[in-house]
């Protein structure tokens, strides 16, 4: 089923959380609603779930208006960040839960049980209390109490952030994995860009109630619509020149020549050079500036160089051979993707 | 250094012993004063024969107390009063409780005016509610009669038929019980992680499913507390009786209650050995309702 919302407007007394927001949540698809804390995100979520009432516009499952109805008659999968399982209620009680309400024959709710247990890994623990489970493993069993309704939607509010590092990529896999499986359109929460990037279909980046762009991820990251988009998305952080923008190409602040890019554009005016650290090359290429090392590290299986450049700093990958140490003086080249410009007053894209 | 605390690794010494000792003294005191020396002396005089009070003469130790109160039938009268009043008035004041803590739990207009209204009686004194109570049950000019009277149902003598003197207290009884009960079920609901409601209604649950599924299990620590609280506190009922009543055990000394024929044995009859011997029964009765509640709550409280 898909999910649309068409001018949606939440207010909480004076503060807008959701301004005049209109998008269609794709049938079968994992979707990430991201943002930084504030943006709007959780608000969105809740809205779709009934949870919270909208303030104006409207809220369709499919061609069906659910802006009125109360979140019992929406049938959708909730599962919360901090899992809200029964304490009182067995795994299987948990799970059971919202077939029992439904007074769903008592056989019937069982199989269905043990397929949701069987589908989230949890057969074994049925028995258990809430209490005696592990983290990751609530979490599983907050998903097939979710699932077990075969809901229209499946939502979640920042599933992963009470969850330890290693469990945190391990269940966001799960839950890539689950979703695929039940195949249900599924939205989630989440302030972590990396957790979106690497389970979401897409992504709808929000700022301050207002969409930043909502497409597929290779897109938000390739081709980003503005200069918080480039910023927000990408470890590390994408690197970004201050600088103005002319005839003669991009002059950084404090730099003496122009780097020669964006030849038939016909801006002019302050800008901002923004490079993907993985799209900026070091000692390789046609050289474009050049720039004194600062410091070098590993990331993990990469090594990167932090240089100086007119007194701005760059972050770029290097092939971790690379003989290069602080103090030399290195060339730089551009790759054709990852390198964008965007005017610095408003953050709109220009190249 | 002062040491203020013994630490697990460290050996308890005269030093690290005295000082928390010196704190603890004036509250042991109190309490083997007032407390562990009456009782133990309520235990000795039950069993003594032949009690005197002024001479403190007695012959012997033995069970003749005890058997002359159950022989008595005014105290199988007051066990049965009590057992009635107990039963009546600890399941109506936690029904009804529980609901008006739901409802002053929930979002409704004027929560601070209904929260107020229904503490009350709970700084208000016994004795003045009660001649209150005394003029809501008047036969003749009394607020109840007159609301029967609107729905065709003939004057009851509330107060002076002792067929009826038994509901009077029940419902007065019930009606004090109310604020303590539902500040303890209010407070415990407060306690009720609001998420659990969210996630029940996500997952299609209708408010009564809710109430009857997630509230009340939640919540049974707290009304097997209250319950606990309300039942010892309603076995020894007693003071009601006064304004109800104008002092006497209900009309035509109908409406004995363990406590009040314990209190006659006492202090209007001076037999000191009876007395005790039915302070006792109570004693025991309470004491074994206490522990098959608290084994009871053990196994309520298993997450």
């Amino acid at each position: 089923m898909k999910a649309s919302v068409e001018n949606l407007t939440k207010r909480f007394g004076p503060v807008e959380a959701i301004k005049n927001l209109t998008a269609t949540f794709k049938s079968g698809e994992l979707i990430a609603l991201l943002g930084p804390s504030g943006c709007g995100k959780s608000t969105m979520l809740n809205m779709l779930s009934g949870i919270i009432p909208v303030t104006e516009g409207k809220v369709y499952f499919d061609d069906k208006d659910v802006t009125e109805l109360p979140p019992q008659k929406r049938n959708v999968g909730l599962v919360f960040q901090n899992y809200a399982l029964y304490p009182h209620m067995s795994v299987l009680d948990n799970i059971c839960f919202p077939l029992a309400v439904k007074r769903v024959p008592r056989k019937e709710m069982l199989a269905k049980a043990e397929e949701m247990a069987k589908l989230v890994h949890v057969a074994d623990l049925m028995k258990r209390k809430p209490s005696e489970l592990s983290g990751g493993q609530q979490q599983r069993v907050a998903i097939a109490r979710a699932l077990i309704k075969s809901p229209s939607f499946l939502l979640l509010d920042e599933p992963l952030s009470n969850l330890d590092a290693k469990l945190r990529v391990e269940m966001r896999e799960e839950i890539r994995r689950i979703q695929r499986e039940s195949g249900v359109t599924t939205i989630f929460v989440t302030h972590d860009q990396e957790e979106a990037s690497s389970i979401a279909d897409s992504i709808m980046l929000l700022k301050d109630g207002v969409v930043q762009q909502y497409d597929s991820v290779r897109a938000l990251y390739d081709e980003p619509a503005n200069l918080f988009v480039a910023e927000f998305l990408g470890a590390p952080a994408i690197n970004q020149l201050k600088g103005s923008f002319g005839p003669a190409g991009f002059l950084a602040e404090g730099a003496s020549a122009p780097i020669a890019i964006g030849a038939d554009l016909a801006f002019s005016g302050n800008a901002v050079l923004a490079i993907r650290p993985e799209s900026l090359l070091v000692n390789r290429g046609a050289e474009k500036f050049r720039a004194t090392v600062v410091d070098r590290y590993l990331a993990g299986k990469d090594a990167l160089v932090v240089v100086d450049y007119a007194g701005q700093r760059l972050r770029a990958f290097i092939d971790s051979e690379l003989q290069v140490k602080a103090g030399d003086e290195v060339g730089l080249a551009l790759r054709e993707r990852g390198v964008f410009l965007f005017d610095q007053a408003s953050g709109e894209r220009l190249l | 250094m002062r040491r203020t605390a013994v630490k697990n690794d460290e050996r308890i010494t005269l030093a690290t012993f005295l000082q928390p000792a010196a704190y603890l003294t004036p509250f042991m005191l109190g309490i083997l004063i007032f407390t562990v020396y009456p009782f133990i002396n309520v235990v000795l005089i039950s069993f003594r024969e032949d009690y005197k009070v002024l001479s403190r003469e007695f012959s012997g130790y033995g069970l003749g107390n005890y058997a002359r109160v159950f022989a008595d039938p005014t105290f199988i009268n007051a066990l049965k009063n009590t057992a009635i009043f107990v039963a009546a008035v600890v399941p109506a004041a936690t029904v009804i409780s529980l609901l008006i803590a739901v409802l002053l739990n929930s979002k409704i207009k004027l929560q601070g005016l209904f929260q107020t209204a229904f503490f009350m009686p709970m700084v208000t004194s016994v004795t003045a509610v009660g001649l209150v109570w005394r003029w809501l049950f008047n036969f003749d000019y009394g607020l109840i009669n007159y609301l029967l009277s609107l729905f065709d149902v003939g004057a009851i003598n509330w107060l002076n038929d002792p067929r009826y003197a038994i509901y009077s207290l029940i419902i007065y009884g019930t009606w004090s019980m109310l604020p303590f009960t539902i500040i303890i079920l209010l407070a415990g609901l407060q306690n009720i992680n609001p998420q659990f409601d969210v996630a029940a209604k996500a997952d299609g649950a209708s408010p009564l499913d809710i109430f009857f599924r997630i509230t009340v299990p939640l919540l049974a620590p707290t009304i097997g507390l209250v319950i606990i609280v309300n039942m010892i506190s309603a076995s020894k009922v007693f003071m009601e009786l006064f304004p109800l009543f104008g002092g006497k055990p209900g009309p035509a000394y109908s409406l004995y209650t363990v406590i009040y024929y314990m209190y006659e044995q006492f202090y209007v009859k001076w037999r000191l050995g009876p007395a005790a011997a039915s302070a006792m029964i109570l004693f025991l009765i309470v004491l074994v309702f206490t522990l098959i509640q608290l084994l009871l709550q053990r196994k309520w409280k298993n997450y």
